[in-house]
C-alpha cells in the first residue's frame, strides 16, 4: 500500500507490534506477547525499570535482535523490509560509535548506507553538525570526542537520514542538565515537524511534559498506557512520579492478578 | 521527503566497502606498505642468501621460486586478519548495529564487509609483485590462471576473516586462528620448497592441507608450472571458497552470533 510519492497512507500506525514474543538464547523470555500501536506524529514515552524489556523492544524494531514470534510493522510496512529500515532512526542507550571515522563521516557514510548520494549526505551532515554544535569537532575521531559531544552525535547520527520514526533509548542517560535541556528542545522541535518519537528515559517528570501519551511496562509485559494524566486518574496518583512507583511495586501488578 | 534515497541497498553496499576501505587506506603504512616491506625481505634474505645453496628447485633459482608464495602468503593473511578484525571490532564497540539496522541486504552486508580484506589483499599482492619482478626476474607465464587462483584464494580468506570475526568472543581468538591454523598450513604449503621432493608421508600429508593448492595454482601463475595440477588446485581452491563465503552469508543472513 504505497502511493505515488511511495508512502504509506497516513492511516498507518507508525509502529504496530504484535504478539512480540522475544526468548534470548540463554531462556530469558524478555518480552512476552507485547501488543503496542503508536500512531503517526506521536511523541510516546516508554517507561519502567532496567531489565523491563525496553531496549529488546526497540531492538526488535529496528532489526537488531533475532524475534521469536510475533509481528513489527512500521507505518504499515514489514518491520524487515528495506522501506520500514529507512524510516526508523535509531539513537541506542549505548554509544556505539566506528572508531575509526570523524564526526563528519559519521555522519555522511551513516547516510550513504541508509541510500543518500553523497551531495545529499554530505549537506545534510552540515546541517546535522551545526544543529548539534558539533562544528569545531567536525574531523576529529570519535574516540577523541567527550562524554557530551558523543552523545550529540549519536543523536545527529540518528536523525541524519530523515526518518519518520526516531527511536531514542535514553538518550539523556548520564547527560549534564545543560545538554539534556538542549536535547529535549531539539527533540521537541522535530516532534513539532511531524516525526514520531519513541522515548525511553528515566527522567519521569520530563517524560511527563513531553510524551503525549506513556505505556509503563515490567518484566516484559504492557501493564499501562494512557496520557500521563489519565495515568495519574487511573492510579489515584498526583504525579507520573508516583504512578510509576505504585505501578511497578504494587504486588501483584494487574497483570498477573488477571492471569491468576 | 527527499527524492534523492536509493532504495535498493546497493549505494549502501557502495558505502560499506567504502568505509571497509577507508580503514585500510587511513592505516596505509601499517596495512599495506608494512607486509610489502616485510615480503620483501623474506625475498632478499631468504631468495639471495640462499640462491648460493639451494641453486634450482623445478627449474627456476630459489629466489624466483619462493616469490609466488611469498605473495600469496601476505595476500591471504591480509585479507584474513582485515575482516576478522574489522567485523570484530564493530561488534564489540556495537557499531555493526548502524549497518545491521540499515535499508540493506544481507548479501550485500556480506559483501561489503568481504570486500576490505580483498582490496588490501590486491594492493600488497600488486605492490610486492611490483618490487619482487624486477629484483628476482620471477616471469608471470599464466597471467590468465593467476586471475582465478587469487580471486578464488581471497573470497576463501576474506570470509574466513569475516566468519571469524562474527564467531570471536574475544580479540584473541582471532590471532588464534592466525597463529594456529592459517600460519602453519601456509608453512607448510610448499612455500619455501617443493612439496614433490618431500619424503613420505609429509609429500601425502601436503596434499590434504588447503593451501599448498593455492600456493600451487598461484606458482603456476608465474612460473608456469607447479606441484599439482592447474585444474586441482584451482578447483580445490573455489571449492573451499564458495563454501566458506556461503557460511558467511549465512550469518548475516539468519543473524546468528549478529543478533542477540
Ligand atoms: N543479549 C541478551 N541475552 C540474554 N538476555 C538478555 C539480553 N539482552 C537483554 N536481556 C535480558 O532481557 C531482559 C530485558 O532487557 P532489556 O530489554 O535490556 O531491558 P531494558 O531496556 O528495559 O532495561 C532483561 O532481563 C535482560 O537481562
Ligand atoms: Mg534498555
Amino acid at each position: 500500500m504505497i502511493d505515488s510519492l511511495g508512502r504509506v497512507p497516513v492511516s498507518a500506525p507508525a509502529l504496530d507490534v504484535r504478539r512480540l514474543t522475544k526468548r534470548y538464547d540463554d531462556g530469558t523470555v524478555a518480552l512476552e506477547d507485547f501488543d503496542l500501536t503508536i500512531p503517526e506524529g506521536m511523541f510516546f514515552g516508554l517507561l519502567g525499570p532496567n531489565g523491563a524489556g525496553k531496549t529488546t523492544l526497540i531492538n526488535a524494531v529496528c532489526n537488531l535482535i533475532r524475534i521469536t514470534a510475533g509481528d513489527v510493522r512500521v507505518f504499515g510496512e514489514p518491520g524487515s523490509s528495506l522501506l520500514a529500515r529507512s524510516w526508523v532512526g535509531l539513537a541506542e542507550q549505548d554509544i556505539n560509535l566506528d572508531r575509526f571515522l570523524t564526526v563528519e563521516e559519521t555522519l555522511v557514510y551513516h547516510g550513504g548506507w541508509f541510500g543518500m548520494t553523497k551531495h545529499d549526505a554530505e549537506r545534510r551532515a552540515a546541517e546535522m553538525i551545526d544543529v548539534f554544535d558539533l562544528r569545531a569537532k567536525s574531523d576529529v575521531r570519535t574516540p577523541k570526542l567527550s562524554g557530551g559531544m558523543r552523545r550529540r552525535l549519536l543523536l545527529a547520527r540518528a536523525l541524519m537520514h530523515r526518518p519518520r520514526l526516531v527511536i531514542l533509548d535514553e538518550p539523556t542517560a548520564s547527560v549534564d542538565f545543560e545538554l539534556r535541556q538542549e536535547l529535549w528542545r531539539y527533540i521537541r522541535r522535530l516532534h513539532e515537524k511531524g516525526t514520531t518519537i519513541l522515548l525511553t528515559t528515566h527522567y519521569l517528570e520530563e517524560a511527563e511534559a513531553l510524551c503525549e501519551e506513556i505505556a509503563l511496562i515490567r518484566a516484559g509485559r504492557l501493564i499501562a498506557r494512557d496520557t500521563a494524566s489519565g495515568l495519574r486518574r487511573a492510579y489515584t496518583a498526583d504525579s507520573l512520579t508516583e504512578v510509576y512507583v505504585k505501578a511497578m511495586h504494587e504486588q501483584p501488578c494487574p497483570v498477573e492478578e488477571a492471569a491468576a | 521527503m527527499s527524492q534523492t534515497v536509493s532504495l535498493t541497498g546497493n549505494r549502501g553496499l557502495l558505502w560499506l566497502a567504502r568505509r571497509e576501505t577507508l580503514r585500510v587506506w587511513k592505516l596505509w603504512t601499517q596495512t599495506v606498505l608494512a607486509p610489502i616491506v616485510a615480503s620483501s625481505l623474506f625475498i632478499v634474505v631468504f631468495g639471495f642468501s640462499l640462491s648460493g645453496r639451494i641453486r634450482h628447485i623445478d627449474g627456476f633459482p630459489y629466489r624466483e621460486f619462493i616469490v609466488p608464495g611469498l605473495i600469496t602468503m601476505a595476500m591471504v593473511q591480509a585479507a584474513y586478519s582485515n575482516n576478522s578484525s574489522s567485523v570484530f571490532q564493530a561488534r564489540s564497540d556495537r557499531y555493526i548495529n548502524d549497518v545491521l539496522s540499515a535499508p540493506m541486504r544481507s548479501w550485500q552486508m556480506n559483501l561489503g564487509y568481504n570486500i576490505g580484506g580483498v582490496l588490501r589483499a590486491l594492493a600488497i599482492g600488486a605492490g610486492l609483485a611490483a618490487v619482487a619482478v624486477p629484483i628476482t626476474g620471477v616471469p608471470v607465464r599464466e597471467p590468465l590462471v593467476l586471475v582465478p587462483a587469487v580471486a578464488f584464494g581471497l573470497m576463501l580468506f576474506s570470509a574466513l576473516g569475516t566468519i571469524v570475526g562474527i564467531y570471536a568472543e574475544t580479540f584473541d581468538h582471532h590471532t588464534f586462528v592466525n597463529n594456529i591454523v592459517i600460519l602453519p598450513l601456509v608453512f607448510v604449503g610448499g612455500v619455501f620448497y617443493s612439496v614433490s621432493r618431500l619424503p613420505s608421508p609429509w609429500h601425502e600429508l601436503s596434499h590434504v592441507n588447503p593451501i599448498f593448492y593455492l600456493v600451487s595454482a598461484v606458482r603456476y601463475g608465474f612460473l608456469g608450472t607447479a606441484d599439482a595440477s592447474v585444474a586441482l588446485s584451482v578447483g580445490v581452491t573455489a571449492a573451499l571458497a564458495i563454501p566458506a563465503y556461503l557460511w558467511a552469508q549465512w550469518l548475516f543472513t539468519s543473524g546468528r552470533k549478529l543478533k542477540a
